[in-house]
Order: structure tokens, then C-alpha cells, then sequence
């Protein structure tokens, strides 16, 4: 079964997107913070990260680069799943996705659950050995 | 004249960095019921109205502290008369209304009004307004923390100055430092309040809009081992006798 590590601050609506992703087959792991992800991380390889930029007391862009920095984690695709709106990312978000290896961005508020796991269900059948 | 906020001292309530900071907020609710709505389309699961309805009302509540906030700041003194309020009162109403808000998010709400402090001097509609405010940033913030307590504590105690009624928890960041830093960066970043929550933080801009519009003010304070953010009320000597 698929991993999947969601990093979602606001634990209600983490419930419901780990419900969601749940009922698709995919093992979903829920932490509230970047801490709690890299602990989650290190104990079981997650197939995807899903994560909110707005994290408490860290900056989500701080922690991708926290993230990317060690070897064996460079390669998990990640997909932003953000209140921040596309024409928030200082530089431009096309550059920060391919600098920071981001495989999808969602904007939260206008998302749905379809949506998420659509691009969830793309990123797991591309990292499948054919 | 400048004030902490960074700008000219208009009342806060009024400019318009709280309505985008309490537009912002109300995302999140929509959000959820949005998604919960959505949920049994993709999931076996039934949708769950109890979640849809708390996190509506508390929706609204927001929107009705920050018109109240308003009205407040706009009758410049004029709208709103202070008279001698009991504080315990007001912190139990407060954790009446926060309770189911505080069960979904598994938040346990702790009462601590023992002693007698006697009536304070506010405007009761306004301060029970502003611990509300405060009080649903806080429940929605705290579990984000990943702090294995998941407790807050409504709490009243006496000072020099008069009399504190607040909101504590065992989050260290509740601090002086992280309130004037969000006041600072407020209207000009997502997180103002970083350290305390991933939001826009508007509950907390409320509360301390409504204690300004009441010539009271939010700061932040200790009950016992906790950290949390309070309001400083006066006493007047005569309403002792009432």
C-alpha cells in the first residue's frame, strides 16, 4: 500500500483529507509540524509528501530545504497542498517547484478532494516499476 | 503618533488589515465544510454534519465579534456603556460556547475561577466577545503545536493593576515577544503570529481590537506554570460594594 506522509497543520482537516486518501488505498500519515515529518519520514520511506507551507512556528519553504538537504529523501515527490495563492512564491513558483523538486501545487481553497488524489494516484503510478 | 501596531493609533478594528485578516480566517471553516461535504463522494464514510455545524458557528461567532469590534470602535465611547461585570460569569459563558468547538479538535477546556476578585469594570457583551475570539484561535492553534497537553485553561487572577482574565496553555510561545512581533508583522505577512499559529491569527487581531475599542488591552501572562494571553481589567474600588 502506498505511503503517504501529509503535513497538515490543522488536525479537523487533516482528518478529512487522510479519509479521503484512505479510501483511494493509500496509507496516510498525518503530522501537524516539520519536526513530527521528519520523525515520521525517517521511521517509515513515505511514497508522497503532501504539505502545507503555512506550518506553526517554521516556515514550510524552510523545511523543504531541510528536507531535500538529506541524500536519501532528494527523490520523494512532493506536492504542495497551500492556502498560499499562486501569486505569492517570492521569484516565482515554476522556479522554486523545479529548484526544490515540487511534483504538484494545489491551491487549498480551490482544490478538492478529486483533485488531490488525482494527483496523488499520477505521482504513485509514475514511481511504479513497470 | 504611532502606535505598536506600526501605524497611525486608529482603532485596529477599523482598518482594513483586520477584515482581510478575518477574511482570511474564514477560509478555513468554508474549507472544511467544503471538504467534509465532498467526503462521501470519494469515501465510503457518511458526511459528518455535527463537524460542518461547530466549525459554521464558530464561523459566525468570529463574524459577530469583529462586527461587534466594529460597532465598538466606531461610537468612539459612545456606543457601549461599561458597568460592573463578574469575570468568572464571563469566563464561563466563554468556555460554554467554546466547549463543542474544543471537543472537535479534542481540546480539553479547563475552568479556574476560584478566589474572589469582585466585579470589574468593561463592557460585558465586549469582553465576553474577546475571550471568545481569543479562545477559538487557541483551540484551532494548540494541537498544531504537537504538545502532548491539549489543554487550555480559562483563568482569572488579581493583580496590581486590577484584575487578568485569560487563556493559558502549556505552549511556550504564547509570549510578550510573539504578540508584539504578530502586531508588528500583522497586515503584512500570511503568519503574523507564527510561533503561535498557522493561520491568520484574526481571533487573536479581534480580541485585542474589541479590549482597545474598550480602553482595556491584551497582553500576554502566566497562570501558574502556563503561558497565555489575557486581558487587564479595572476595578474600582467603589464596585466592590455592589
Amino acid at each position: 500500500m502506498p505511503r503517504v506522509l501529509l503535513i497538515e497543520p490543522d488536525t479537523l482537516l487533516a482528518a478529512t483529507y487522510a479519509a479521503a486518501l484512505t479510501a483511494a488505498g493509500y496509507r496516510a500519515d498525518c503530522c501537524v509540524g516539520a519536526q513530527a515529518a521528519i520523525t515520521a519520514a525517517d521511521t517509515a520511506r513515505p511514497d508522497v509528501v503532501i504539505m502545507e507551507l503555512q506550518l506553526t512556528g517554521h516556515n514550510g519553504l524552510e523545511f523543504l530545504h531541510e528536507f531535500r538537504s538529506y541524500p536519501e529523501w532528494q527523490d520523494i515527490p512532493i506536492v504542495l497542498l497551500t492556502n498560499v495563492p499562486p501569486g505569492e512564491f517570492a521569484g516565482g513558483r515554476a522556479a522554486l517547484m523545479r529548484q526544490l523538486g515540487i511534483r504538484g501545487y494545489l491551491y487549498k481553497p480551490q482544490a478538492d478532494l478529486r483533485q488531490l488524489l488525482c494527483v496523488v494516484r499520477g505521482i504513485v503510478a509514475a514511481g511504479m516499476p513497470a | 503618533m504611532r502606535d505598536e501596531y506600526g501605524d497611525a493609533a486608529s482603532p485596529p478594528v477599523l482598518r482594513q488589515d483586520l477584515l482581510l485578516s478575518v477574511i482570511e480566517q474564514l477560509k478555513q471553516p468554508l474549507l472544511h465544510i467544503s471538504r467534509q461535504a465532498e467526503l462521501p463522494a470519494v469515501s465510503a464514510g457518511p458526511v459528518d454534519l455535527h463537524r460542518m455545524r461547530v466549525t459554521a458557528d464558530a464561523a459566525l461567532r468570529l463574524l459577530d465579534n469583529y462586527l461587534l469590534g466594529v460597532q465598538l470602535g466606531e461610537g468612539g465611547g459612545r456606543m457601549f456603556a461599561t458597568g460592573p461585570v463578574s469575570v468568572a460569569s464571563v469566563l464561563y459563558d466563554v468556555g460554554d460556547q467554546l466547549a463543542p468547538f474544543a471537543k472537535l479538535y479534542g481540546v480539553t477546556l479547563d475552568l479556574q475561577v476560584e478566589g474572589r476578585y469582585g466585579p470589574v469594570l468593561a463592557h460585558r457583551q465586549g469582553l465576553e466577545a474577546a475571550l471568545a475570539s481569543l479562545g477559538y484561535a487557541l483551540v484551532e492553534a494548540l494541537p498544531a503545536h504537537d504538545t502532548p497537553q491539549l489543554t487550555l485553561r480559562l483563568a482569572a487572577y488579581r493583580c496590581r493593576y486590577g484584575v487578568v482574565a485569560g487563556i493559558y496553555s502549556e505552549v511556550p510561545q504564547l509570549t510578550a515577544h510573539a504578540l508584539r512581533l504578530g502586531r508588528k508583522l500583522y497586515g503584512r505577512t500570511r503568519q503574523p503570529l507564527a510561533p503561535v499559529t498557522h493561520g491568520s491569527g484574526a481571533g487573536v487581531f479581534v480580541a485585542d481590537a474589541l479590549l482597545h475599542a474598550m480602553h482595556a488591552r491584551l497582553f500576554a501572562s502566566r497562570h501558574k506554570h502556563l503561558q497565555g494571553l489575557g486581558a487587564m481589567l479595572p476595578v474600582s474600588a467603589q464596585l466592590q460594594l455592589v
